[in-house]
């Protein structure tokens, strides 16, 4: 009796587990075509979103720190630089997330790609690590004192993304196939319905 | 609208809509709310009756999503100080009382349905907040004469 216990007991312990791995989503095609087109978006984004110059300056240079402090209010003051931090710490936050889908697709492109440069493939490996080293210290730094507490690791952590961005854009340009035109890219930038 | 407009249409009535239209709006706030306004809220469509009858709606639409994106960009970047001069001057153009559009703007935040529909989240943020700061600074240097003024 106790054996037939025991054997409905496994029976309904891997009838479990069947209906389990079936309900797993199937996970997505190594290298495929989603995983291609969200590693461009996260280099558009980069590129376009992140790392300009320009929109670096607006947040993190302390033009209108001085302009602000000419007023002599010190609740104007506060209530800038809250907002410069918190604008400083959403950066960081998006340029980390940005950096971390991109590691991850690297990863996976690399173990397909056996026949890359073993070289390359390391010392793109240690600028994501880098990357992620600076943007989590970049993180407690802006956190603990303020938006313009470390300008030169800003400049450098844009500029080491900036690199690796080109060194991952030459990458994709190797895995994409050659499309002659654009493919309706106007209307997408700002989803205008045309 | 079917379709997609030619490109060097759309360029052509972006150039008109520059030429004819906007340099009535000189600075970046007025044209973005300018341009904002010529968007249908429900369909996300701009509409200009002299550019899409000079050209088409659907060319008309892309050249006025163009000029809005491109004035978006333009105050995004502007320093703060040229942000508060400019809402400063759009306040006086409304002929509202000052602290009455102070306060309407800081409750409703009108400008949040003037942005281009697509821009990425910290772009926002950033004119967002220093759209909240420019109306602290116009709000201090409204009150901030009657403060000093002494009692009689």
């Amino acid at each position: 009796m106790i054996e037939l216990l025991l054997f409905i007991a496994i029976g309904v312990v891997l009838l479990l587990l069947l209906l389990i791995v079936l309900r797993r989503p199937p996970a997505p095609a190594e290298g495929g075509a989603v995983a291609l087109v969200a590693a461009r978006h996260s280099l558009k984004v980069l590129r376009l979103e992140l790392l300009p110059a320009e929109l670096i300056d607006r947040i993190f240079g302390r033009d209108d720190l001085e302009y602000v402090e000419t007023m002599g209010s010190p609740e104007i003051r506060e209530l800038f630089t809250a907002e410069r931090k918190m604008l400083a710490l959403a950066w960081v936050r998006q340029l980390r997330g940005q950096i971390l889908s991109l590691k991850e697709f690297h990863t996976r492109r690399s173990r397909m790609y056996a026949s890359m440069n073993r070289q390359t493939e390391l010392t793109v490996a240690l600028d994501f690590a880098d990357l992620q080293f600076r943007c989590r210290v970049l993180q407690l730094v802006l956190q603990w004192r303020g938006p313009y507490a470390a300008p030169r690791l800003v400049r450098r952590t844009a500029e080491a993304a900036a690199g690796l961005c080109g060194v991952l854009d030459n990458s994709l340009a190797y895995l994409t196939p050659a499309i002659s035109g654009p493919l309706g890219t106007d209307s997408g930038r700002d989803s205008t319905p045309v | 609208m079917e379709g997609r407009p030619k490109h060097v249409d759309v360029i052509a009535a972006t150039e008109d809509l520059r030429r004819r239209t906007l340099p009535h709006a000189p600075r970046a706030l007025d044209r973005l709310i300018y341009l904002a306004s010529m968007r249908d809220y429900n369909t996300g469509l701009y509409h200009h009756e002299g550019l899409a009858a000079r050209f088409s709606p659907e060319v008309a639409c892309e050249a006025l999503a163009d000029c809005h994106r491109e004035a978006f960009r333009e105050l995004l970047l502007e320093p703060l100080k040229d942000l508060v001069e400019q809402l400063e001057t759009y306040m006086i153009s409304t002929r509202t009382e000052p602290l009455d559009f102070i306060s309407t703007w800081k409750d409703l935040a009108p400008y949040r349905i003037a942005i281009p529909v697509g821009t990425d989240s910290l772009a926002v943020e950033l004119l967002f907040s220093n759209l909240k700061i420019a109306l602290a600074i116009l709000e201090r240097q409204q009150t901030q004469p009657r403060v000093r003024t002494p009692v009689a």
